[in-house]
């Protein structure tokens, strides 16, 4: 067996194009899914009972199902409903809505992680409950939320690769065509599992650094 | 239009291959539990060698995600002149996978052990192999319990993607009736509803075990 | 009715589960009046006063504050829950201590005053953080308004707690328990702000175990038992006249607790 790097140094512009699109979709899918989370966890929370229901049946269908699945009904289902996504947007709805399921999860768990006796006094006060959302509830979970939240927003980046199937053009996909064509599978692929590695061993680091400094701001103004 | 009828009509069909999806899965979990062990045991082990390989092996298989492991186990197996069914190599690698995720599961109950529990079977006249084996090991199963049940519902879901090269179970299945029907929203629809109950039987049984385990008192 | 009164609860029923913790309580306030609420554990007294800020509903009976029903609205003969801005609004002159001080752990002590003025009132930044001062003030804290929760002592904390409810303006102030989760030396510093309070002529009710404020500060002292009120009357009369058992019986309990450090 020999190793030709060659027919990947000789693509890079399709290999940098691919990197880009990959890291695109990953933002775009936490961004979305963050506010997708967001806002059913606060729906959730002020406890309407008609939104309840539908809500909490979403979260569980996105945790019970196969992430592959989703995207093969929300892209090849999609037609039926008037929803002719390209492919691109397909992944992007399809990441941010599966990941939206389980941010809203994270964000429940850091709803119920504040003493009911702080909301309590707020509302003696005749804070709105949105207001004690916003200005109580949310400045003190984020803090104790922030390891679970930077985990699923690394876990998110690694799902990205899933969209090959459907025809994204992101990196999987991009370095597989080349292995296929040039039957230089070992070069490619190894070369694929070596750039995520790197790439989730960075953003995890960082995140595990974000942790630490808004660890330091917590001792120092509560606990 | 839903076509209810292809829904009847497919669902026989999809509930064999959703036995495959079951044995694929569960027995990546049972091999992957036994990896998971080992590296574990590694990483809490006194040798420097034996923690930086746990460390390599949990960081590099989470690290990459699970698509381009099987890619790469599927394409490059062949190169070692290592040929075996794609179904072998693909459980393999689910294993591996789950593997990492189930160490560092392992690693956080056995570091939930109470030290008393372990010094009082030391003073017992008990092996450090039997140690291991009748308190760790168990106690360590019972604390993590709710995260065993959770990664093995994450490995059924993950199974889904050794359709992509090739296997057939599940998803493979329904991408094949969805092509030569032309029905994809039923069929995949479908094919959803079964992860999902196969996931909810796990995660029943998972509810009935951990009661057991409290009622038994060692909860 | 010459003047309503500030607080009227009338045959109060209130239930968890099973447990029947008020079974048909009376009680009515005068304004500038000091009521102190006393009885054993789990005689019902904080679910009383809770139910008083409607942070427990209540199962029967009515509960008027300066005049307006409190959680319900009556209708042809049933009561039927009212919004939640409804209960802001009825309650909106109620101020709430609690034993567990319940400060917003991310803000200054300035800001926990502050914060409510600004979103609960829509007062402006600086004339909320100018009041917000002025309160650290009354209860002595003006040289700590930078402080986080977690830098206080758990009295400083309590009094943080009185000026963010001050702030607020009420007309009635609640206090639970207020010294019951303080270190014993630090008990003293609240006691004072809440006798300072009442010179000032502010309506309180305040349950507590703290006798001696009780004797020397309350215009009544309320002896709960069993989900009623059992004795009621002046301080005089509640610690020296009354002879009901159950009241000798507790106040015996009390002085034999505390005899040890009172008369240290």
């Amino acid at each position: 067996m020999r190793f030709d790097i060659t027919v990947l140094t000789s693509q890079w512009p399709e290999l940098l194009h691919g990197m880009g699109l990959t890291v695109l979709i990953w933002f775009a899918a936490v961004a979305l899914g963050l506010v997708i989370g967001l806002a059913v966890a606060v729906v959730l929370l002020l406890g309407n009972r008609w939104l309840a229901a539908p809500l909490v049946a979403y979260v569980a269908v996105m945790r019970g199902t196969p992430f592959l699945i989703q995207l093969f009904v929300l892209y090849y289902g999609g037609p039926y409903f008037g929803l002719d996504l390209s492919p691109l947007t397909a992944g992007i709805l399809g990441l941010a809505f599966y990941g939206g399921a389980y941010f809203s999860e994270i964000f429940r768990s850091g709803f119920l992680s504040v003493p009911p006796g702080q909301i309590e006094a707020a509302r003696m006060m005749g804070i709105s409950r949105l207001a004690i959302v916003r200005h109580i509830q949310l400045p003190q979970m984020l803090v104790i939320i922030l390891p679970t939240l930077a985990n699923m927003v690394v876990l998110l980046s690694k799902e990205t690769a899933v969209l090959s199937v459907i025809t994204v053009n992101e990196l999987t996909s991009v370095v597989s065509s080349i292995g296929s064509t040039t039957f230089a599978f070992a070069e490619t692929l190894l070369f694929l599992a070596l750039v995520y590695w790197g790439f989730l061993e960075i953003i995890t680091a960082a995140a595990r650094r974000l942790e630490r400094r808004v660890g330091r701001f917590t001792l120092r103004t509560s606990s | 239009m839903f076509d209810l009828a292809i829904v009847l009509k497919s669902v026989p069909m999809l509930l064999g291959a959703a036995v495959w999806t079951v044995v694929y899965s569960l027995s990546s979990v049972a091999i992957g539990f036994c990896i998971g062990t080992l590296v574990c045991a590694a990483g809490l082990s006194g040798s420097r060698i034996g923690r930086g390989f746990a460390a390599f092996y949990v960081s590099f298989f989470r690290g990459v995600p699970l698509l381009v492991q099987l890619l790469l186990s599927y394409y490059c197996l062949p190169l070692f002149g290592i040929n075996v069914p794609s179904s072998v190599a693909a459980v393999g690698t689910l294993a591996l996978c789950t593997g990492a995720y189930l160490a560092e599961i392992l690693r956080g109950g056995f570091l939930g052990i109470p030290r008393g529990q372990i010094e009082a079977a030391r003073m017992l006249g008990l092996s450090r192999p039997q140690i291991l084996t009748r308190i760790e090991v168990p106690l360590a199963v019972r604390l993590t319990l709710p995260s065993l049940v959770n990664e093995t519902t994450m490995m059924v879901k993950s199974s889904s993607l050794i359709s992509v090269v090739g296997v057939l179970e599940l998803t493979r299945l329904a991408q094949n009736i969805a092509t030569s029907t032309f029905q994809p929203l039923e069929i995949y629809l479908t094919a959803g509803a079964i992860y999902f109950a196969i996931n909810g039987v796990i995660s029943a049984a998972g509810t009935l075990a951990e009661r057991r385990f409290r009622a038994e008192g060692a909860g | 009715m010459a003047t309503p009164l500030m607080i009227d609860v009338r045959g109060v029923h209130k239930s968890f589960g099973a447990a029947q913790v008020l079974k048909g309580v009376d009680l009515a306030i005068a304004r500038s009046e000091v009521t102190c609420i006393i009885g054993p554990s789990g005689s019902g007294k904080s679910t009383l006063l809770r139910c008083m800020a409607f942070l427990e509903t209540y199962d029967a009976g009515e509960i008027y504050i300066e005049g307006e029903l409190l959680g319900y609205a009556l209708e042809g003969g049933r009561r039927r829950p009212v919004s939640e801005a409804e209960v802001t609004r009825v309650r909106r002159n109620v101020g709430f201590v609690f034993q567990q001080f319940n400060l917003w752990p991310h803000m200054s002590a300035l800001d926990n005053v502050a914060a409510p003025l600004r979103l609960a009132r829509g007062i402006a930044h600086e004339d909320a953080a100018e009041r917000a001062r002025r309160m650290l003030d009354k209860v002595g804290l003006a040289t700590r308004a930078h402080a986080y929760p977690a830098q206080l002592s758990g009295g400083q904390q309590q009094r943080v707690a009185i000026a963010r409810a001050l702030a607020m303006e009420p007309h009635i102030m609640l206090f639970d328990e207020p010294t019951s989760a303080l270190d014993p030396e630090l008990v003293g510093e609240v006691l004072n702000v809440m006798r300072e309070l009442a010179s000032e002529g502010m309506t309180m009710a305040v349950v507590t175990h703290e006798m001696g404020f009780a004797a020397q500060v309350a215009d009544r002292v309320v002896f709960i038992d069993g989900g009623v009120i059992a004795v009621n009357g002046s301080p005089d009369y509640v610690f020296r006249q009354d002879d009901s058992p159950r009241l000798k019986q507790f106040l015996q309990n009390y002085f034999e607790r505390n005899v040890f450090w009172q008369g240290g």
